[in-house]
This record gives C-alpha cells, structure tokens and sequence, in this order.
C-alpha cells in the first residue's frame, strides 16, 4: 500500500515538475506506435499514405488520447497550486512596479514589527536557553513596606538565601546568581567581560552537561569561601583558547581571583543571560569571599538574584506563600541582629514569584514597558501596510474585472478564481516576509543599540522564532490582503464588466479603498502625534538643567584588582592620575571623583541645631567630593566657596549645601556660617562654607533635590577616580584619556575611561526610546499612506481620464483639472486626519505618564502634523494632478 | 464475428497478462491481444496509453526506453513485483467471477 502511494506520488509529481518531458514522452510513444501500425499496413500491401492514414483512425485522435492520459496523470491538488503559482508569477512579473511595491511595503510592515518582536520575545517571553522545565521555575523577589510605599527587591542577600532555602518546603531547587561585567586576563587583553557568579546548584536547572571536564559542586561553594575554579562558557572557549581540551587546569584571571579552569559549558548554555554570554562562571562563594568573610553572616550585601524550582503538584499561590512565610522569619532574624530594622508589623515583608523572563519581573519598570509600546506601534505599523496592500491588490483586481469575468465566462470556477488571486497574495506575502526579514534584523540591531545595556541582546537576533514570527504574519497578511481583492473580483458582476470597456460608462470610485485610505491616514496620524509627543518630551528632558555639564566631562574609574596598595600608595597614584590628566592638551581640569549622580546616592543621617526633624524636610543627598569638583564638572557656586584643598582631614569640618537645601533649612536667611552636625547631636559642627546652585543626582523632574557636598577626605573616604573635564565633546577624548592615563596604572590594575553623560543618559532612555521609534514607524506609516493615497488618486484619474477628456473639450482648464485631483486627495487625507487626530486624543490618557512636561493634548504638535499630513497628502496628489492635466482631449474621448 | 467490448475494468487486466511473459511495448501488447484473443478482442488503441499510465502510476509497471526488434527506440512496459501480485489477485478474483456468473446462467 504506501509502496504505491509512493509510486503514485513520485509519478505526479515528475508529471508536474517535469511536464515537458512527460508530454514529450508521449508524443515519442504515440508516433512510434502509429509507426508500426503503419508498417504493418504497408507490408500487407497498402500504400504508405493510405498505411499511416489508417494507422491514424485505428488509434485515434492523437490530442484525445492526449487529454485522456493527462486525466490519468491527474489534475491533482499539487498541480493546481503550482498552476496557480505560475500564474500568479507571470501576472506579477507583468507588472514589476506594482509588485514591487507591495513587497516593499509588506517588507517594511513585516520587518519592523518582526524586529520589535524579537526584541520583545527575548525580553518577555522567552525562558533561558536550554532551562529544563521552565514552566516550574520562577524568580523570587522581596517586598516590603518603605518610607509608605511598597518597594520590590530582586537582590538576595546570601544569608538571606540560606535562611529561605532551609525554612521552605516547597521547592526542589533554588540556586543564586549575579551576572556582572569584572575585568578577566592580564595585561594587554585584559578587560571588561560578563562573569556569571552562580551557585553550583544553577546548573541543575537546565538540561546541560559540560562539553569538557565538569561543572563545581556544591563542595566547591560554600561560605566563607568557595573553592576558585571557572567554568569556561563554550563562546569564550572557543574563541580565546581555540576549543584546545588542555584548557583544564590552567589558570584564568577574573576580578581579584585566578581561578583553576575545571569545565566548559556546553553550545548554546548561557547560564539565566537572555543576549550576551558570559565568558565564564565562578562560584558564588568563591567570587565573595574574595570581598570579604562575614557576607554569610549578615544581611549587608543583597546581590543575588533567586531561582527557585516548586516541587510537582505544589500550587504557585502555596509557594509564594511558603516562602513569604520564610521570609518573614529571616527577616525577623535580621531584626534580632540590627534592631534598626523595621519590624514585621511596619515593613510586612512578603515575597513575589515572577516568570523568569527579564521583562515579566515585578521590578521591570521602563524596560517591561517600553517594549510593549513599540510593540503595539509596530502593530499599528503592520495594519497601515496591511491596508496598503489590499488597497493595491484591490485596484489591481478592479482593473481585472474584465480579465476575471471573460474567464468566469469561460467556465473558470469561482473556486479556482479565490484560489489564484490567493495565491498571488500569498506569493506577495512570502516575499514580502523574506524581505521583512532583512529588515526586522536592521530594527532589532537598532534597537538594541539603542537599547545599551537596559537589556543585552547580543548575538543572531533573527532567530527560529523570529522566522516563524515572520511567516506567520506573512500568511496572515497574505490571506487578509489576498481574500478581500478576491472576493471582490469574484463578486464582480459578469454581464456589466464584460459590457463595460476599461473605461466605465461611469466613474465609480471604489469604497473599500477609500476607507483602507483614510484608515492609513488616520493611523499614521496618530502615530506622528505620538512621536512628536515624545520628540517633545525628551526635548523637555534634555532642557533640564542638571547642574553640572556632562557633555564635557569623562569618568574615569580605576580597577586594582585585588592589588594590595596602601591607603598612601593609593592616594599617591590618584594624585598623580590626577596631575597627568589635568597636564593633557585639551583638558580644562582634573578631580578625583567619589559620588557620581545618579549611580551613587548617600544620605547619612544629619541634626540641625534649632531645627526639630530634619528629616521631615529630606531627602537629602550627600556628595562626596575633592576639591576642585565644582569647577571641573561645571556646577556654580552661588554663595561663599568651594570645597577646596584646605579642607583636610582634622581641619574644621566644612560643608556645602544647595540653593534648595538651603531654602529648606534655613528659609530666608543666610545659609553661610551655619551649622550641621553629621550624624548625632553630639558630632561637631560642620560649618556652611559654600551655597552651590541646585543639581538632578536621582530623578529627572523640575522638582529641585536637597543635596550637600562633603570633602571625602575630611570623612577619610578614598576615591576610586577621576572626573576630568575636556574642552572638546568628552565622547571623542575618551580613548585618547584613556591610553594616557593606562601608562600610569601599576601591574594588572587598568583604568577605564567613560563619558560622564553615558552615566547619566539612562535615566533619559525612555523618552529617547519613545521618541526614535514613534518616529521611525510615524514616519514609516505615513510614507506608507502616501503611497496610498497616490494610487487611489492615480487610479482615480485614470479611472475618470474619459470625464476629464470631456471636461477639457468643454473648456476647462489645467487649473481646475489639477484643482479636481488634489480636492480628491486632500478629502481622503483630511478625513484620515480627523480620526488620527481623534484617536491620539484618545489614547492621550495612557499616553500621559509617558511623557515629560507635556500635554499629551499640545495643540502644537498636532497642528505640525497635520500640516506635514495635508503636505504630504498634497505631495502625492501631485503627480496624478499633473497627470490629469496632460490627459489629450482628443485621445481619452476616442479610447475604446 | 462481432467484435466483443471489453466490459469495465478489464483492459488491465490483460495489460497486465500480456507483460506477466514479457515487456513489451505499447504497440506490441495491443498486436499480442489481438493475436492471442483471435482478433475477438479489439483492444481501443486509444484507451490503451492512457491505460499503461495508470497502471504506471500505481506501481504495477514500469516504464524505460530501450531499442526496439526492428532498432528503434520504444518505450517498454516490464511487469513490477506489485503488478505480479495485482495480476494474480486480479486473475484469482476474474475467474472466480466468471465461475459465478456461470453458475448462475446455468442456473435450471
């Protein structure tokens, strides 16, 4: 039985594939046999004419015989499609232009929503690589109640770790981890790569062995320190040490530790890291001991990000309430250590079992969102594509009815009809798929970049999924703008359109184009009023003043590596980085550094003599800084002076405020000569010797922050770096500083080097973010709509070239010809608009708390894009309107 | 002498019968019919081609081209192992058939 359907396949198929030849085949068969027969007849004594003519009847007609062996070849499924295919390839190749253009148009609908997806598909969506069961393990995030709000904590401490792991029930696994960037190798290529600090049991939560020698175990980590052996990741492997096996035993320099290579994980393994891989993975207690020997002891360090795996059969609301319950017993541990601690009433610890995919984290913020956003955007993006093409292929299958009905007429099914014009626009769709391919990897490339390391996503970013993303929604498209082009043509009345010439005895504009028109116009509308939103927004963003000027300043950090330098040995190369850079041609000042806004945030608690809570008036910020600080990174003094070089350790203790502090403490009155007492009432005064203007170190908002700047030295803190100021842009002296100041550093120690506004540009990411790809798609989805609008209004001319043949006979003139095209046009687009214009006032309301200073509602914006809507409009009315008022009297009256 | 129409269904089977001694070609089966059934049997020429390519296409023959008695090239029908065993289950089931209906007719 399957031995024949096999045969009967491969026959069908070869009669399809190959039909030349079988046809060939039998025209060789029939001619021999009519051969023979006809040798017969002549050696029984017949002529040879009067042989082959009987020859002939005795077989029949040869094209009868033909038809016949055709049926038993069989019409089948197969051949109908490739049928339709054929001619779907040959009407589109007839019509380049056309068919180019829908493919562009699919491809850049397609490719930007695929590109978003799979940004967002890595980001919410997909579990890490090779996870056994991902379905069971979820990431642990503490909460608890602080200063009246609910804060969400991801980062366990390791002691933390321990009391959760032995007070719970529920759980078969639970391992912890801390992926960081730490400087691995010596010298020359030493550098900044991702470590994955893991708990040995991490591995146990995928399916993977090592590709070479072996994971560590749980012996090897253990508090207070664990054993230094790295597991090489299989990337890394290859490409530092050329996948060689005598890499086992050898040593690798990572952070202050070497540490013995004992395994390599295997392909495609990338630890709980959705984009980059790490180089290698250490042990927990290896990487922490190496800091310090009592972080098992005590609740100091949180680090740690928790997995956890339920046992089979325990609910997710049973979990999450075992080990809520853990919690609150550690915490109370806590409590019992450090009385300081809120207690259980106040802080109601409880914990969050979240998805492991970055973005479903309770604490995603901006990221979990901003992909969303796009996301729908993108969608939005598609539909205008989407309603481009079926628009093309509507015109396309209007000019047709002619074609269509003359077939209907010649007993073409209806069926088979659907069937081609499907094809066709699934063919389109495909193509239009391929091509958004190439683009969705350009958008996800974009993307990324732009996205920086909110959430690395490095290596292919087009992918399986992504793939089958694409020709998911490519069929869909493709079915969508095929079906409604197809019904239409099947539809199509057959007496009137084979009646009717190409031209119509009158002119009918096609509804369901128009409407797929002002649907394109309306959504791109609204999204260029999104875009300009944001474009404004960050705009407003960009306009705050900081209080220091980042544009001009690097950060310069230096990493000893475990290097033992003492405290002298260590201010003396601070000093003399310091010196060097401040040296260099195009340096206007050097200084080293200790806080740097918006990474680092201190308030140590302080008392004001005559004022009763300070802390009522907080928060407020504390700075440390060298002198020379306020001249290098830009921030004024407004009042008395900076921290200078007299402020020594031992000296009077000296302090500046801000403007705002000073407004806070001490309003209306002078705030120099005043005094703070760092910590108790029983410290000395720290006197106000400086009034600074006011700086953002946390939030971007106009709401003026408290903040006031110590001299490191005087609280003995040592400083870690430099801020150096450039006169150039700081973005193009960073590799120049850099080398420099490299020569300096002693032994493994090295010295990065980084703009100080990359430092700060994280917290404008979101407005940024917004702004490029509202833009982007904006921009996109109304090059798309002009692209309808055109070929409505070229078809439409076309459509009406006998109406305007008339007209001109009758004496109208190019202006009123032109005036016709373009009132055409503009009535689409401006009823495109409206809704637009509508629909960005609707989704104002969630539009909002995006934003930053600005309406969502700025008349201002929606004024400038519907100015950019009704040129645009008028742009690609244009070219039919000159078109109409070429139309030659003579020739459109005597056409057909 | 009248002609006999072949009733449904059995050109195949004589197809079948006359490649069971030998492959042949197309022409060649139809002379070999007509001789073997003493020009009772009037094989439709015109049904037999396309008859071949159904039994091809199920598997039970195959086809090849190969030089010809008189050294032309023709296309030659060979008996498959499936098309042995089709020709006996379908002799098997003929027989068993005309057995019946003569029966029947001889019915009293």
């Amino acid at each position: 039985m399957l031995g024949r359907l096999w045969s009967e396949l491969r026959y069908r198929v070869r009669a399809i594939v190959r039909r030349g030849a079988v046809e060939r085949d039998l025209d060789a068969e029939l001619a021999f046999h009519l051969q023979r027969e006809a040798d017969k007849y002549v050696r029984a004594g017949v002529p040879r004419g009067e042989a082959e003519r009987r020859a002939r009847i005795a077989l029949g007609g040869v094209e009868r015989i033909k038809d016949d062996d055709r049926d038993v070849r069989g019409i089948g499924l197969l051949e109908i499609v490739t049928q339709d295919l054929r001619y779907a390839v040959r009407s589109l190749r007839l019509t380049p232009g056309f068919t180019l253009a829908v493919i562009m148009t699919l491809g850049l609908g397609i490719g930007a929503t695929a590109g978003i997806f799979s940004v967002i598909d890595r980001i919410m969506f997909r579990p890490p690589a090779l996870m056994h069961d991902p379905a069971t393990v979820s990431r642990a995030f503490m909460s608890y109640e602080l200063r009246g709000e609910r804060a969400v904590d991801g980062y366990f401490e390791y002691r933390r770790y321990l009391d959760v792991q032995q007070w719970t029930h529920s759980f078969s696994q639970m391992a912890v981890y801390a992926d960081a960037k730490m400087a691995v190798g010596v010298g020359q290529d030493a550098g900044e790569m991702l470590v994955g600090r893991a708990s040995a049991n991490l591995f146990s939560f995928f399916d993977v062995r090592p590709a070479l020698g072996r994971f560590y175990s749980a012996s090897e980590d253990t508090p207070p320190a664990g054993a230094l052996v790295a597991v090489l990741s299989y990337p890394y492997w290859q490409s530092r040490y050329g996948g060689r096996s005598d890499v086992l035993g050898s040593t690798i320099a990572i952070g202050q530790g070497a540490y013995t290579i004992i395994g390599v994980a295997p392909e495609g393994f990338a630890g709980m890291d959705v984009g980059e891989t790490p180089v290698a993975w250490v042990p927990v207690n290896a990487y922490a001991g190496l800091r310090n020997h009592t972080y098992a002891d005590n609740y100091n360090w949180g680090w740690l990000a928790t997995i956890v795996r339920r046992k089979p059969g325990v609910s997710l609301a049973a979990a999450t309430a075992d080990i809520s319950t853990a919690y609150r017993r550690s915490w109370q541990a806590e409590r019992d250590m450090d009385p300081t601690v809120a207690p259980l009433a106040v802080a109601q610890p409880a914990m969050a079992l979240a998805p492991t995919p970055l973005g479903r984290s309770p604490d995603a913020g901006a990221e979990g969102r901003i992909p969303f956003w796009v996301g729908a955007v993108a969608l939005v993006t598609l539909i205008v594509a989407g309603a481009n093409v079926a628009g093309l292929l509507l015109a396309r299958a209007f000019r047709r009815r002619r074609e269509i009905a003359l077939r209907l007429a010649l007993g073409v099914g209806r069926g088979r009809l659907v069937g081609q014009l499907l094809t066709e626009g699934l063919l389109l769709a495909g193509a239009g798929g391929l091509t958004g391919l190439g683009v969705g990897w350009a958008v996800a490339a974009g993307f990324t970049r732009l996205y920086g390391d909110a959430a690395p996503l490095g290596g292919g970013l087009v992918d399986a999924r992504t793939v089958i993303f694409c020709a998911v929604i490519a069929l869909v498209v493709g079915l969508a703008t095929g079906v409604a082009p197809a019904l239409f043509g099947a539809r199509s009345d057959l007496a009137a359109a084979l009646k009717a010439g190409a031209r119509e005895g009158t002119y009918q504009r096609s509804r369901a184009r128009t409407v797929l028109v002002v649907v394109q116009g309306a959504l791109s509308t609204a999204l260029l009023i999104a875009a300009g939103l944001f474009l404004r927004s960050f705009g407003n963003v960009r306009a705050i003043p900081l209080g220091y000027d980042v544009d001009h300043t690097l950060v310069a950090d230096i990493n000893l590596r475990g290097m033992k330098l003492s405290t002298d040995e260590q201010k003396t190369l601070l000093r003399r980085l310091t010196d060097e850079a401040a040296a260099m041609p195009g340096v206007a000042g050097a200084t080293q550094r200790v806080s740097i806004p918006f990474a680092d945030f201190e308030g140590t608690g302080f008392t004001v003599p005559g004022i009763d809570s300070v802390r009522r008036l907080g928060p407020f910020g504390l700075q440390l800084v060298s002198p020379g600080y306020f001249r290098t990174v830009g921030t004024r003094i407004l009042a008395g002076r900076a921290i200078d070089s007299t402020d020594r350790l031992g000296g009077p203790l000296s302090i500046v405020v801000s403007a705002e502090m000073a407004h806070r403490l001490w309003p209306g009155q002078n705030a120099l000569g005043k005094c703070i007492k760092m910590g108790t009432d029983s410290m000395p005064c720290s006197t106000v010797v400086g009034v600074a203007e006011n700086t953002i170190t946390r939030a971007i908002s106009h709401q003026a922050e408290a903040n006031y700047y110590l001299a490191a030295e005087q609280v003995s803190r040592p400083t870690y770096g430099l801020y150096v100021r450039v006169l150039g842009r700081a973005a193009d002296d960073v590799e120049r500083v850099r080398r420099h100041l490299q020569t300096l550093m002693p032994g493994v120690s090295y010295i990065t080097v980084e703009p100080f506004s990359d430092l700060v540009r994280g917290a404008e990411q979101s407005w940024q973010i917004g702004a490029t790809m509202f833009t982007a798609l904006g921009v996109l989805a109304l090059a798309l709509a002009a692209i309808g609008i055109y070929s409505v209004i070229a078809y439409n001319v076309t459509q009406r070239t006998h109406e305007i043949g008339v007209r001109i006979a009758l004496g109208a003139r190019v202006l009123n010809l032109t005036g016709l095209v373009l009132r055409d046009g503009l009535r689409l687009g401006v009823i495109g608009m409206g809704i637009g214009i509508a629909l960005a006032l609707i989704a104002s309301r969630w539009l909002s708390p995006l934003l930053f200073d600005e309406s969502p509602r700025d008349p201002v914006v929606v004024l400038v894009v519907a100015g950019v809507l009704v040129g645009v409009t008028c742009l690609a009315s244009a070219i039919p309107a000159a078109r109409a008022a070429r139309v030659d009297a003579n020739e459109a009256l005597r056409a057909d | 002498m009248d002609r006999l129409d072949l009733p449904q269904g059995t050109l195949d089977l004589l197809i079948l019968k006359a490649l069971s001694l030998q492959p042949q070609h197309g022409w060649a089966i139809s002379e070999r019919l007509r001789q073997v059934s003493r020009a009772m049997v009037d094989v439709p020429q015109g049904s037999l081609y396309p008859a071949l390519h159904r039994l091809e296409r199920r598997g039970w023959i195959s086809a090849n081209w190969g030089p010809s008695d008189n050294n032309r090239h023709a296309k030659f029908y060979e008996l498959t192992r499936a098309g042995r065993k089709q020709l006996g289950a379908e002799v098997d089931a003929w027989q068993k058939l005309t057995t019946a209906v003569s029966l029947v007719l001889e019915m009293r």
